[in-house]
């Protein structure tokens, strides 16, 4: 079992950052070409507590090292499966999402919470994210182990690759929104 | 927005993210809305997705997905 860890802090508001966080693989990030398509699944409001649950699916492309293919056989496509809850009242994003695609030979369970920053409540929100990555196959512990190491650091050049991605979202959403209040400002009709 | 992965799907499912976008950000995060209010819309997309992931044989590996979720709604789906 290995266990993948970190943190950003995102020099935007929450209501910014969890709005945008639900359009992140837009095409306005180009760091994730490898996101084919994101489907929402079910979506509802708890009636007691008012948190929002959702259910995605994602569809990436297969990005696995060569040799994984050449012995599982590869499929082009890769799916991941991710509930996450909103907590409006509380400002608190939680992502957790397991992989469908070879679950029987490796387990990689992420989640995500993003929460107004601690240093900024108003202004920033801070970003924190683990993963638990366990090959489940059995046979030699070294190949688990291989498997286990070649997982982390793919999840960790896709994670950096994610941040980025992110921010330019982000930014792209702040100067169209920006633009948006311009032209309604200057009497014009909106556009997005 | 993104795609649908079932691309007779992709219509419809744009209609539905950008009224969800809009009530989210305007409505639900500010605490005016506790119904979604996009539900009609969700509903035409997930009738045309559910039939997408059927042939793509897709919906029996989500029911496995899922079985995981038991833990993550006691954690998270409470105060």
């Amino acid at each position: 079992m290995r266990i993948f860890s970190s943190s950003y802090t995102f020099d935007y508001s929450w209501e910014e950052v969890s709005t945008n966080n639900w359009r992140k693989y837009c095409p306005w990030n180009d760091k994730a070409s490898h996101v084919l398509a994101v489907d929402t699944l079910s979506r509802h409001v708890d009636p007691e507590t008012g948190i929002l649950r959702t259910e995605r699916l994602i569809t990436c492309k297969q990005n696995a090292p060569q040799w994984v293919l050449n012995i599982l056989g590869g499929d082009t496509t890769s799916h991941v499966y991710e509930v996450s809850y909103v907590d409006p009242a509380a400002k608190k994003v939680t992502m957790c999402s397991t992989n469908m695609t070879w679950s029987n030979l490796l387990e990689c369970r992420e989640t995500v919470v993003y929460q107004p920053s601690s240093q900024d409540a108003n202004g920033k929100t801070d970003f924190k994210q683990a993963a638990k990555i366990v090959a489940l196959c059995g046979g030699w512990q070294k190949i688990r182990s291989k498997i286990e190491e070649v997982s982390v650091e793919r999840f960790r050049e896709n994670a950096a690759r994610g941040r980025e991605g992110f921010e330019t979202v982000l930014e792209m959403s702040r100067r169209a929104f920006g633009e948006e209040r311009e032209k309604i400002n200057m009497g014009q009709p909106a556009t997005i | 927005m993104s795609a649908s992965l079932a691309p007779e799907c992709n219509e419809v499912k744009e209609k539905y993210d950008t009224c969800f976008l809009k009530w989210y950000s305007e409505k639900y995060i500010r605490g005016n809305s506790s119904t979604d209010e996009c539900e009609p819309l969700f509903k035409q997309y997930k009738a045309c997705l559910t039939k997408a992931l059927r042939e793509k044989g897709v919906d029996t590996m989500l029911n496995e997905a899922r079985e995981g979720t038991v833990e993550t709604d006691a954690e998270h789906l409470r105060r």
